[in-house]
């Protein structure tokens, strides 16, 4: 009977193993980065060329042969490639919307226009210094508002360059830690628990990789992955034991770039996907706005100044500039203090004349200044509006792939209920076996 | 088919669930707030577009309105004092029919001259008189005298007009005129005529006149001045009249475009509240299943 003693102990041995797994899937029911593992139950098939009857009739019980991490190599790359799509148009969406903001914050439209408008109040009644005044407060807010738009698009800038930053120093740590899970993978025999949580690790560092740009990766046997930045074509990322750094670089003209740094090669990487993929897009847009900005502001200040040269104030002197402008050309400030400094009249046409302010009514129409900043604005939101579109669906096929993912990969409480109860009875059945062969055993010795 | 989800993922998809419904729920409130489908212009960049010209162009008419009421204003001060120039004008030309007859005595002459040399001051009294703005109401380029009388009577203007107040896209109107437009004709002005009739009346002559057609001709000159000047009062009532329809327009415009709606937003708010219990009611039903619970 020493037969049944020892399947009945290879049952108890077992399916502890089975509880302790399932017991490991219940405790990380709350780890996202874990996927469920189940163990390998196999016979222990009799031996062949035994010449025993009762060696040929039974088997030796069962043995846990290994740890099964319940995963799908392709239903995760479809996580991290939808992953990479999403995050590239959310980033972007970032940006877009700090744009917006810059934009509309200080309201350089309207301010516009009240300048316009005060300037016609000052048409009504030339000679009087109170629409004068009041138009020089208007003017001083248009000052104001180029001044706030131009340096919250800076500040924007600024932001996107330190989130790139934060972005390529975080994708080079990940890149360092997957060298080492790699490394950890090639070291841990298979179907072990180690193995698994390195998988598990290692899918973990993907995902998180993914979200910054998109990466292709290869599995070897042992697992090892090998991952490759923007497309199967791009610069190696990992390989083996090896990581790559990367570095960001914003050129004069706003236009970025990064560059990855492996053994002493160095390579472009143009990011198609993921949070750098947004920046890269996020880039252009900002550097056009302030283009676009810069240009508008200088024109308006030349356009008013020029008006302000050819007329005559109340004094009948040459009209002074208006506004005067800083380092950069959205730094405009006011410089005339007097309002009988406004030069409304033309010259020779005396303190009631209006001819002169008349002409940025002209200003106003022939530079299209407020149209050009609604425009500006309204380009942004377009794009900003159809990025929204493109990201809800974008979140739809990427919680779809994460659904995939988790059928495969996922704890569900129920079925391991299910598992524990299957498992935990095996064991006392296994038990009751133990037991068995000792009664049976123990009928034989009080044989007298 | 459906995917039977893992556990966590069944807590991950109503935690979104019920934060996007709430996200909405808080939008809707926003956009009742603010009475308006459009918190953004990444809400509707081309709607936005449009509700921003409806904005300038509500600026800019608030600013002719208000020139408008400038002009009008100066305009009606401008009516009303070339009536009293006419109704003065009026009394020189009764003064002078009465000075022609041949009866009336000497003494009589010298009042009757008096009396004109008084009428001549408060003419050109109130040609002098200020507008509302405060410069000459029928002064020139400059902010200098409408009318200066000098010692021999004879009248002298300043030169140029007053600015023309701009009151819609390329329309302005010119409030007032110069007084050297009415008070003055081609050789002589109404300060020379008047004095060279009282100086005839005075000496006891015949009264010129060439003096007395110059008079006649002021009066007519004065007549036009504020026939045109309600004419353009008219014109300026018509502006103002537009500008007020505008105005209208584009608020039911703005209505149009924003397409916000009481109704509809409150419906929409009630009916993403109710999907929210509801989601809620039975997120903690199903989360409240387990098989745990029935092992013993």
């Amino acid at each position: 009977m020493a037969d049944l003693l020892s399947i009945g102990a290879s049952g108890v041995k077992t399916y502890q193993t089975a509880l302790a797994t399932v017991s490991e899937n219940i405790a990380n029911v709350g780890n996202g980065a874990y996927a469920r593992r189940s163990t390998n139950v196999t016979e222990l098939a009799p031996v062949q060329g035994v010449l025993s009857a009762a060696a040929a009739m039974t088997g030796y019980g069962s043995i846990a042969t290994g740890i099964n991490r319940a995963s799908d190599m392709f239903k995760s790359a479809a996580v991290r490639d939808s992953g990479a799509d999403l995050a590239r148009t959310q980033a972007g969406t970032v940006w877009l919307n700090s744009i917006q903001s810059a934009l509309t914050g200080s309201d350089l439209s309207t301010s516009l226009t009240n300048f316009f408008n005060a300037a016609q109040s000052v048409a009504a009644d030339p000679a009087s210094p109170t629409p004068r005044a009041a138009m020089l407060e208007s003017a001083t807010t248009v000052a104001n508002a180029f001044t706030a738009t131009g340096n919250a698009l800076a500040q924007v800038t600024a932001d996107m360059d330190a989130s790139a930053d934060q972005a390529t120093a975080s994708l080079t740590s990940l890149s360092a830690a997957l060298a080492k899970v790699n490394d950890g993978l090639s070291r841990s025999a298979p179907n072990t628990a180690q193995a698994a949580s390195l998988a598990d690790q290692r899918d973990s560092l993907l995902d998180q990789m993914s979200a910054i740009v998109d990466v292709h990766v290869t599995l070897d046997a042992a697992g090892r992955a090998t991952v490759t930045a923007g497309g199967s074509n791009g610069p190696t990322l990992v390989s083996g034991n090896d990581a790559a750094s990367v570095t960001y670089v914003r050129n004069g003209s706003g236009a970025v770039s990064f560059a990855v740094q492996m053994g002493g090669n160095y390579s472009v990487l143009t990011p198609n996907g993921g949070a750098l993929g947004g920046i890269a897009d996020g880039a252009q847009r900002i550097a056009d706005t302030r283009d676009q900005l810069n240009t508008l502001a200088t024109n308006f200040v030349n356009g008013v100044n020029s008006v302000q040269a050819q007329g005559r104030d109340l004094n009948n002197n040459a009209g002074q500039p208006l506004f005067s402008v800083g380092a950069a050309p959205t730094d405009v400030s006011l410089t005339l203090a007097d309002p009988s400094g406004i030069a409304a009249a033309a010259v020779g046409g005396g303190t009631r004349d209006n001819s002169n302010i008349l002409a940025l009514g002209t200003l106003r129409t022939s530079g299209g200044f407020e149209t050009k900043v609604t425009t500006l604005v309204a380009a942004n939101a377009a794009a900003l509006q159809n990025r929204n579109a493109v990201a809800a669906a974008q979140s739809a096929i990427h919680d779809g792939a994460v659904s995939a993912r988790d059928a495969v990969s996922g704890v569900d409480l129920d079925s391991e209920a299910v598992d524990l109860m299957r498992f935990q009875q095996a064991y006392s059945a296994s038990s009751r076996v133990i037991q068995a062969a000792r009664d049976t055993f123990q009928s034989i010795l009080e044989i007298r | 088919m459906t995917i039977a989800p893992s556990t966590s993922l069944f807590y991950d998809r109503a935690s979104s669930t019920m934060r996007s419904l709430s996200a909405q729920a808080d939008r809707l409130n926003q956009q009742i707030t603010a009475q308006s489908n459009i918190l953004a212009p990444s809400d509707d960049s081309v709607a936005w577009q449009r509700l921003q010209g409806l904005s300038q162009a509500d600026a800019n008419g608030a600013a002719y309105a208000a020139n408008v009421t400038v002009a009008k204003t100066v305009l009606q001060q401008a009516d009303g004092a070339l009536g009293t120039i006419g109704d003065q004008l009026q009394q020189v030309k009764t003064l002078v029919v009465q000075a022609r007859n041949g009866t009336l005595p000497a003494s009589g002459k010298v009042a009757i001259a008096n009396q004109l040399g008084d009428i001549l001051s408060q003419i050109v009294s109130t040609a002098n008189v200020a507008d509302t703005r405060g410069g000459p109401l029928f002064g020139g380029n400059s902010g200098g005298q409408a009318v200066t009388q000098n010692a021999d009577g004879s009248l002298s203007f300043t030169t140029g007009e007053g600015a023309s107040i701009p009151i819609g896209d390329g329309q302005s109107v010119q409030p007032s005129s110069n007084a050297a437009g009415f008070l003055k004709t081609g050789t002589s002005d109404l300060g020379s005529a008047i004095t060279a009739i009282m100086a005839a009346l005075n000496a006891g002559t015949d009264i010129p006149a060439a003096a007395a057609d110059t008079v006649q001709q002021v009066s007519d000159q004065v007549a036009t001045a504020q026939a045109s000047i309600g004419a353009r009062a008219a014109r300026v009532d018509i502006v103002s009249n537009q500008l007020t329809d505008a105005k209208a327009d584009r608020s039911a415009t703005r209505d149009q475009v924003d397409g916000f709606d009481y109704a509809t937003a409150i419906t929409q708010l009630q009916k993403t509240m109710t999907s929210l219990q509801a989601t809620q009611a039975s997120f903690s039903k199903l989360s409240s299943l387990s098989l745990f619970d029935y092992l013993r």
